[in-house]
């Protein structure tokens, strides 16, 4: 079930949050509507974790992860290192890796299996990351641009990438990382798509200007919709009268 | 707040001192004050300036292995709050500090040991060939004079009265 929400009138949700399976990382001092709607929807199925990274609020775009373990970069402080290592689940492990690039949000884009990372990562960074989150690591370009993280997000069930990437690019992908891919856009045609939503295996929190056939690709992509036969006519009805109200 | 090591001269930089200068491949120098900040600027080697530890420890004036120096290896994986491991760490911070300082100064009293032995050497050689070479006057040891003791002599008193009284 895709949800619309704002993180300070800012429709970037996925800048301040990063959402995986087994935990969500939020930055902390925001007004309680933005928690309230993450909280509703994760429940207690996922530890809901207010943090900085870096002394930043930023945390969607400088830390990754997956439900095996989060990755931060070196430029996080020693308390917040702590913080997250108390805060998070055993079985997640926490590291900090010594890398050039330090946005590693980014850099790298993972679900639990796979990993596509910048071309131009250390060695190093790609050891830890398969040692650390358990993932087959591949070096690649996101229609022409370096930045994975940024403009592709995918998940278990599916994935979403930059509009303008080439069908040949979009097969490729599909067969590499063993979900299906489709091209598209958040937040009113925002071709940052990472930037612009967070996503795990069964919720995902659009940013507020997604439009209703940009909810209803996503929902489609990441397999959020009820399984029931009939559902699919009703949900685009119930998110173009949603639009009707919001807008 | 973290402290962190001068990369010029290794000394620790507290806070509200220093400049940290990052560079156009991210790689951040930090500084405890501006004369390392100025030697960093001159392209100075801290491998070649004498005061450094980089120096010290290249040339082998401070102890480099030491099982103290294993305690402050930057690590990157933490380990949850354990109230108790955190204050045993605290208390043993002051001893470790001892232990290493106490070991530094063994180290550099045994680098200077032979040096100090070979030095009495050459100045007991040096007295016994060359004592003579020194002014008399100063020379007041049994080598160059032997000892002159007085000898005190009873003087018979009963002689002189005798011959008084025979007058």
């Amino acid at each position: 079930m895709a949800s619309r929400v704002k993180f300070e009138n800012s429709c970037e949700v996925g800048v301040f949050a990063r959402l995986t399976n087994a935990y969500c990382l939020v930055p902390a001092g925001a007004s309680e509507g933005f928690y309230s709607v993450l909280e509703g929807e994760l429940a207690g199925a996922v530890t809901v974790v207010r943090t900085s990274v870096a002394g930043t609020r930023i945390v969607g775009r400088l830390c990754v992860g997956n439900k095996r373990g989060l990755l931060l970069p070196h430029t996080a402080t020693d308390q917040e290192i702590q913080h997250l290592r108390n805060s998070l689940p055993d079985e997640v492990v926490v590291k900090c890796v010594d890398e050039r690039l330090s946005a590693l949000g980014n850099c790298i884009a993972c679900n639990d299996h796979v990993a596509l990372t910048h071309p131009d990562l250390d060695k190093e960074t790609e050891e830890v990351i398969s040692d650390v989150l358990g993932v087959e690591v591949f070096r690649q370009t996101i229609a022409g641009n370096i930045l994975v993280g940024s403009y592709c997000t995918f998940t278990n069930k599916g994935g979403l990438v930059h509009p303008q990437t080439s069908v040949e690019d979009l097969d490729e992908l599909s067969t590499l990382l063993q979900v299906p891919m489709v091209a598209g856009t958040v937040n009113r045609g925002s071709e940052v798509v990472s930037a612009g939503m967070a996503v795990n295996d069964w919720t995902a929190f659009c940013g507020s200007d997604t439009t209703a056939t940009e909810v209803s690709v996503v929902e489609s992509v990441f397999r959020l919709r009820d399984p029931r036969p009939g559902a699919l006519g009703s949900d685009v009805k119930n998110s173009m009268v949603q639009d009707f109200f919001t807008s | 707040m973290r402290l962190e090591n001068c990369w010029f001269c290794s000394s620790t930089i507290y806070p509200g001192h220093g400049i940290q200068f990052v560079r156009n491949d991210a790689k951040i120098f930090r500084f405890c004050r501006s004369k390392c900040h100025k030697n960093f600027k001159m392209k100075r080697n801290p491998r070649k300036v004498k005061w450094t530890k980089a120096y010290r420890q290249l040339h082998g004036k401070d102890m480099t292995q030491d099982a103290t120096f294993e305690f402050e290896r930057k690590r990157n994986r933490p380990e949850r709050y354990d109230r108790n491991l955190t204050e045993q760490t605290l208390k043993a911070i002051p001893l470790i500090i001892k232990i290493r300082h106490d070991g530094l100064e063994k180290h550099i009293s045994n680098r200077h040991k032979p040096g100090k032995r070979k030095e009495i050497q050459k100045d007991s050689k040096e007295v016994a060939q060359d004592i003579g070479m020194l002014p008399k006057k100063l020379i007041s040891n049994e080598l160059a004079n032997p000892e002159k003791t007085k000898i005190k002599v009873k003087v018979v008193q009963q002689q002189t009265e005798d011959y008084a009284m025979e007058e």
